[in-house]
């Protein structure tokens, strides 16, 4: 067993059995439930040794809603591990970090920018990246990057002269999107 | 600054005034007329004054933008204002293949290009499982590049860390020597920056005649040259007083906010990834982590100056090391297909690689289409991988469904990372110090904001 993978049996030995580990590609992810996500980052960092907090960050997981990660690390052995919680998609909200990891700080807000992910009791909400006012989360799945086919390709010998064919997608961009 | 109602403009500027809001006055400083302001403050009863510096200030470091709360002199609250450079580049690698996306991730941090490529690149390898079958010259060039690349960009913290405090020597010498690294970059890749030349499975290309040599001459002037700088600046009594003392965080405030790289060097922790959690064989390379225990601007100033020497070595090691060799993987499933050369007209498809799939390898033309139209599928999983940029830790996490294009890519850019200390290392000091200690912090705006 490597110590990465004794990190993180440690870490779900402490939640209970609720929490579960993931070793994929040598990379060890304990999963923890929403309602123990405060309480997992605390055994970390008291009880591992994981002080040094890394960064946060989410993915949109569809119907899973989003999978919110973040990145420990025990300054004196290098030993990492990954912490994974799943936030619903119709109420994504989770208790801030910052009061366990000064600093999870920016990584939250960025986070909630970018995603949607609601942190409660955050000391200083609010845009961190995006400009005040802008609508929608742009790293959610249904935010679909049609500026190539919203807008003309402003590099063209001939501005504003159209070829008449469609302007080719990018891949990934549905049919439907875009003008 | 509130409470002022009699104070009028009268200055040359039309641009520049003074005029009323809701929260108080609000002066707009264009140059040459602090006389007006400081009348106009003389005249108030608010001892609190807020100065917006930034997002165009010449000594932010791009388009950051701070917001002090002074009480006289003295910073008593720092904000920082982010998100002026923010291009969605995390966003648009879920709209291209696993190796288009290193076009947009060199474009990140725009001063050490090469390790995001190489850390991004090094994250696909894994999820691939082709971490082995990396060609050993593809790993040898991209560590002396990435080691040329930690120079250049700690050259250009010394440059213009120098220029913000006054000495514009500081700044020619230090542009002076990026100038011989950009040069080898050039002959290497073909660009300066942005170079996409380290590519999923090796690199796009092999060094081209003469770079070898070329490598080893630039090595030679720049440890020549170096000296200049480290006889301008260290020991220098003007540098030392703007710089020692100032900036202080110490390792319990390192650990708290994530820091990494030579601000937390600079506590005495040896804390670098290249020893730490070693990556593309850097335990087999000799070279020293330098530390200092100073925790101050000056300590980081040093550790820059020491580290170039230290990636100077590594460069020699590296040369010696090259071998002949193929520099992407065997799988023609993954390996790019283009071999690129440098021609009149730039980069691009080599004549010889053309006339293969054209007329001669009915193989090689299927390759090429289904890899440049499509690209390759990466098996579902997650990744995260680090390198040591010479911000700190630069890391990556890959998420992908098994698709041809990332399900997810985020990075973790040191500048962002380390920029939440500015708070912690501006208030209680001086406003001039604010600019001293963010040069310490070497923050790139395009890798803050991505």
């Amino acid at each position: 067993m490597t110590a990465r993978r004794d990190l993180g049996e440690r870490l779900c030995g402490l939640l209970g059995a609720s929490a579960r580990v993931e070793e994929l590609d040598g990379e060890v992810t304990v999963d923890v439930p929403l309602e123990a996500w405060l309480a997992a980052l605390v055994a970390a960092r008291d009880v591992l040794g994981l002080t040094f907090f890394d960064w946060l960050s989410a993915t949109d997981e569809l119907d899973l809603g989003f999978g919110v990660v973040c990145h420990l690390v025990d300054p004196r052995t290098a030993d990492r591990l990954l912490v994974r919680t799943a936030v619903p998609r119709d109420r994504p909200e989770l208790p801030s970090a910052t009061g366990v990891y000064r600093g999870a700080d920016w990584h939250e807000r960025e986070t909630t920018d970018l995603f949607g992910v609601v942190f409660a009791g955050h000391p200083r909400p609010g845009p961190l990246v995006l400009p005040q006012g802008f609508a929608g989360h742009p790293l959610r799945k249904e935010f679909v990057l049609e500026a190539r086919t919203a807008r003309p390709w402003p590099g063209s010998v001939e501005p504003g002269r159209t070829t008449g064919r469609p302007l080719p997608r990018p891949l990934g961009v549905p049919p439907e999107a875009g003008p | 600054m509130a409470g002022t109602d009699d104070v009028t403009y009268t200055g040359g500027d039309s641009y520049a005034g003074a005029r009323e809001t809701t929260e108080g006055t609000v002066y707009t400083v264009t140059g040459q007329d602090w006389d007006s302001v400081v009348q106009g403050v003389a005249a108030s009863d608010e001892e609190r004054v807020v100065v917006n510096m930034g997002p165009q200030h010449p000594s932010t470091h791009g388009v950051l933008r701070l917001i002090l709360e002074l009480d006289g002199e003295t910073v008593t609250e720092t904000r920082v204002g982010v998100g002026y450079l923010h291009t969605g580049i995390e966003k648009n690698l879920e709209y291209r293949s696993w190796t288009q996306g290193v076009t947009f991730v060199t474009r990140m941090d725009y001063l050490s290009p090469f390790f995001n490529e190489t850390a991004y690149c090094l994250a696909v390898e894994k999820l691939l499982g082709i971490t082995e079958q990396v060609p050993e010259r593809a790993t040898v060039i991209r560590v002396m590049l990435m080691e040329l690349n930690r120079i250049s960009s700690h050259l250009v913290a010394l440059a213009t860390g120098g220029m913000e405090l006054g000495a514009l020597t500081a700044m020619i010498f230090g542009f002076r020597e990026r100038e011989l690294v950009l040069d080898v970059f050039e002959l290497v890749t073909g660009l300066r920056m942005n170079h996409a030349y380290v590519r999923p499975g090796g690199v796009a290309q092999d060094l081209p005649p003469g770079a070898v040599d070329k490598i080893a001459e630039t090595v030679t002037q720049l440890r020549r040259n170096f000296k200049d700088t480290a006889d301008l600046l260290e020991g220098n009594g003007i540098f030392m007083a703007r710089t020692e003392g100032i900036g202080y965080l110490d390792l319990a405030g390192c650990m708290a906010l994530g820091i990494t790289g030579p601000v937390l060097r600079s506590t005495g922790l040896p804390w670098d990834l290249r020893k730490t959690q070693p990556y593309c064989g850097y335990e087999t390379y000799e070279f020293d982590v330098v530390t200092q225990t100073t925790c101050d601007s000056y300590g980081r100033f040093l550790i820059r100056l020491r580290e170039m020497g230290e990636s100077l070595k590594i460069v020699e090691q590296c040369l010696d090391r090259l071998q002949p060799g193929p520099v992407m993987v065997e799988d023609k499933k993954i390996a790019w297909p283009a071999q690129l050369a440098i021609g009149s007209d730039g980069m691009g498809n080599s004549l010889d690689h053309i006339r293969h799939i054209m007329g001669e390898s009915m193989e090689a033309l299927i390759h090429h289409f289904k890899l440049v139209t499509e690209g390759f599928h990466v098996p579902a999983g997650q990744v995260y991988q680090a390198v040591e940029s010479p911000r700190g830790e630069l890391g990556v996490h890959v998420v992908s469904d098994g698709g041809t294009r990332p399900y997810r890519v985020h990075f973790r850019d040191p500048s962002f990372t380390n920029l939440q200390a500015t708070a912690a290392m501006c208030e209680g000091g001086q406003v001039a110090d604010v600019i001293a200690a963010v040069a310490s912090i070497d923050p790139v705006m395009g890798g803050v904001d991505r």
